[in-house]
């Protein structure tokens, strides 16, 4: 059978850097095909080639067989090519229906036809369990519902070949599941599709055919029978990937970094919670059930009450947040383009900038001794190349590496850290790992909000679970597994609680 | 930017030679040049001394409006705040203070709070910086009417006389001043933790304030100083008109904003510097010049110098997208 879209030996560089070699892949029709790589492999620059985004310097890209001279993104939504970018493309201020239904709305008299546009959406809608009313401005929904948004509007367009870039991402559990089973079914109707993702356990779970990239080049294109997620790992990093999560120690019998009681702020309410030095704290549970709220009402970011709270040895919460970084806190926010980074600024900036928001507004500032900090910064936590750039030119793990060496400087005694690894590839990851464990191992606290599971399990001495605005349950170490943290999450085990 | 972030001296020389603010400097001096070809009168050293003076005005009201915009917003009150100043400081006089001073200071003071009032607005009411400071300008003009009543007004102030005519050394006093608070300003920029905190805020404020940056109190002061700016340059407008009446301000609205973004400085903020603004302001009055020397009737000069801002903005002033 002709692969429903395929690239033959494509190759293309940027500004002279080869960023794919020679690189081919053949999406079959009823396959989920995994695409995986460390960050800057070349996936992307992929999926444009693909879908008509980009053109290959060499090679042909063929639809049903046939080889398309000049593909582009016209001609691929024509072939029913549907992609999901991993940057959301939604307007927020349009409706559900409106954003998935953009640039193909259905014309009655030369008008849109809201009825016939309500009545496709929703079917879009309802095959990915999004259940709001579609007259819902997207800027209104969180960042997993609006990924939800993102799926349906490429359903609408009924594809033959649908690609997800890290459709995952930022999906709680049960929309995971809803995804998940989705796409089986789509496989069944004979969807081609094509998913990139970091999380291999879902790759496994979910693919059957595996295409791994490494620096521009393809290490492997084979069945995923009979290969596991190490083998795997060793592919896109091309040596053994050791451990993903460092061996580490319980640092100890801490004392009390944070302690808060009758906590509200945003969605949580009435929570009761004790932050010991030397431990690293997770925060799990589905997204959006409030955790964020909780790490941004101790930071001061947002409005927060207390019955009681000690912080680092001082009475009452911070309240805003220079205050909050004078008792030694530190905020590493999740989306690091919008939160965590000035991206036009230089990478040295940056660095500096939670020092410069603290020091005395009218001292002069020493730019060598700005330069000397910023090098050893650098080279603590490897980071590459001329600090003077600005920081767009870094790539994600990078980029999320001087979010976090941004605070070292001021050698916090609580690091808050909403999601640190999301996007980033496996290498990265690691080293972040092994950075928390030695911040935990020298007395400090962390408190890592995580959407991935299995980092929670692997790196954290407890885990709050959070549901509802509320801590459902704490999972001691002895305790802890992915079982014990989605149950907790889901409400599974409530009925056994209260027996 | 560029020719104040730090690298290594080669490189330093290029980035020197392409930045925006030198660049402007550049075409001042080529128009200067060329002006001075075609009309004999125009290189003389008095009168680039007196275009310089004249752009001291410009220069003093878009000190305060390059830290408003490169802290992400505008002030569209600074016309206003010139005239409040020029037409209240006859008011603000006392016998006990020979000099003029006291005045003076009461009234730089009193343009300053205008200027915080702004930044109330628009940091605590999160009222939008264009609407803040609109509303803050017509509200100013009603006053100015209601106490001036339209008629022009004479200051006797011995200090606000000598700004508009004495030249030490040869060089005018409004010269002095300007080259006083450029040190200043740009010192307070590039120099102090205060200005790192200005460029942040404005690159993206929701990042600057979860690092720490007190947005408040920021936004206060940087409208304050843009209050500040305007309060002297309305002193120093007063000085060499020797009279002050209602709309003496007006020209300095758009000419601070169009020496802002002339200078290099991004209008989305986050970028630039006072550096550009400096040669902005001149070749905005160089401009205004060129005009009145080709003799047209008063509606064509203010068609050409809208047209000719428009011109220098498309050649030079178009910013790169942001991703």
């Amino acid at each position: 059978m002709a692969p429903l879209l395929a690239a033959r030996g494509v190759s293309k560089a940027f500004f002279g850097n080869p960023v794919l070699r020679d690189v081919s892949i053949a999406l079959q029709p009823g396959r989920v095909h995994a695409l995986l790589g460390e960050n800057g492999a070349g996936k992307s620059t992929l999926i444009n080639l693909l879908s008509g985004a980009l053109r290959p310097d060499s090679g042909t890209i063929e639809v049903d067989g046939r080889a398309v001279a000049r593909m582009t993104p016209a001609l691929a939504r024509q072939a029913g090519i549907a992609v999901v970018q991993q940057e959301l493309s939604l307007t927020a201020s349009l409706s559900i229906a409106e954003n998935i239904g953009i640039g193909a709305y259905p014309k009655r008299f030369g008008l849109v036809d809201y009825k016939e546009l309500a009545a496709r959406a929703k079917a879009a809608c309802k095959l990915v369990g999004l259940d709001e009313p579609l007259s819902t401005p997207v800027g209104n929904l969180s960042l997993g519902r609006r990924q939800m948004v993102e799926i349906a509007k490429a359903l609408y367009r009924r594809p033959r070949v649908l690609i997800l870039d890290e459709p995952t991402s930022s999906l709680s559990a049960t929309e995971t599941k809803i995804l998940t089973d989705l796409l089986g079914r789509l496989r069944g109707e004979g969807v081609a599709i094509l998913y990139i993702s970091h999380r291999l356990n879902e790759v496994m779970a979910l693919c059957q055919h595996v295409t791994v990239l490494k620096d521009g080049t393809c290490t492997a294109d084979r069945s995923l029978e009979g290969t596991d997620a190490a083998g795997l790992v060793r592919l896109m990093v091309g040596r053994d990937p050791g451990d993903l999560f460092p061996k580490w120690q319980p640092s100890g019998s801490p004392g009390a970094a944070i302690s808060v009681r009758g906590f509200s702020a945003g969605l949580m309410h009435d929570v009761d919670l004790d932050i010991g030095t030397g431990e690293v704290l997770g925060i799990g549970g589905l997204v959006g059930q409030g955790q964020e709220d909780l790490l941004l009402g101790l930071y001061g970011a947002i409005p927060a009450r207390t019955v009681s709270a000690t912080v680092n040895g001082v009475s009452g919460l911070p309240g805003n947040v220079p205050k909050a970084n004078a008792l030694g806190l530190a905020y590493v926010p999740a989306d690091r383009k919008r939160e965590g980074l000035h991206l036009i600024h230089p990478i040295i900036t940056n660095m500096m900038l939670p020092s410069l928001a603290r020091l005395p507004s009218l001292k002069l500032r020493s730019r060598k001794a700005e330069r000397q900090k910023g090098r050893d910064l650098a080279a603590q936590l490897s980071i590459k190349g001329d600090l003077q750039r600005p920081a767009q030119a870094l790539s994600g793990g990078n980029q999320q590496k001087v979010a976090l060496a941004k605070w070292m400087p001021h050698d916090p005694l609580v690091l808050l850290l909403n999601d640190p690894t999301r996007g980033v590839d496996v290498e990265t990851k690691r080293e972040i790992y092994l950075m928390l464990r030695a911040f935990a191992a020298a007395g400090k606290a962390v408190v890592l909000l995580s959407s991935d599971t299995p980092e929670l399990v692997h790196l954290c001495d407890r885990v709050a679970v959070v549901r509802e605005g509320r801590v459902v349950r704490m999972i001691e170490r002895a305790a802890l597994s992915e079982e014990a943290i989605v149950s907790a999450a889901m409400g599974a085990e409530r009925r056994k609680v209260a027996a | 930017m560029t020719a104040w972030t730090d690298s290594a001296g080669g490189r330093r020389a290029r980035a020197i030679l392409t930045s925006r603010p030198f660049l402007t400097l550049a075409i001042v001096v080529a128009v200067w040049i060329a002006a001075s070809i075609a009309s004999r009168g125009f290189g003389a050293y008095g009168h680039l001394r007196y275009l310089v003076e004249l752009g001291a005005v410009i220069g003093l009201v878009a000190a305060g409006q390059t830290f408003v915009v490169i802290a992400g917003g505008i002030d569209l009150s600074v016309a206003a705040i010139v005239t409040v100043s020029a037409i209240s400081l006859p008011l603000l006089s006392w016998q006990a203070d020979p000099t003029g001073l006291a005045s003076v200071l009461a009234v730089v003071a009193l343009t300053t709070a205008i200027g915080v009032v702004n930044g109330l607005g628009v940091a605590l009411l999160r009222v939008h910086p264009m609407i803040m400071t609109l509303a803050m300008a017509t509200f100013l003009q009603g006053l100015l009417i209601i106490i001036a009543g339209g008629s022009a007004v004479t200051a006797e102030n011995p200090l606000v006389h000598w700004l508009g005519n004495a030249r030490p050394a040869g060089i005018p006093a409004g010269i002095l001043l300007w080259i006083a608070v450029s040190v200043l300003v740009l010192t307070l920029m590039h120099a102090t933790p205060f200005g790192a905190r200005i460029f942040a805020m404005g690159a993206n404020p929701l990042a600057a304030s979860l690092s720490g940056v007190p947005i408040i109190s920021t936004t206060l002061a940087v409208y304050g100083i843009s209050g500040f700016t305007a309060g002297l340059a309305g002193v120093l407008v007063l000085g060499m008109n020797g009279q002050g009446y209602v709309g003496i301000g007006d020209p300095y609205l758009l000419a601070s904003i169009a020496a802002v973004v002339l200078g290099g400085t991004s209008i989305l903020g986050g970028l630039g510097t006072y550096a550009g603004t400096i040669p902005g302001a001149i070749l905005l009055v160089t401009i205004t010049a060129l005009i009145t020397v080709v003799n047209a009737s008063p509606g064509w000069r203010s068609i050409l110098f809208g047209s000719l801002i428009l011109g220098l903005l498309l050649l030079s002033g178009r910013e790169q997208a942001r991703r």
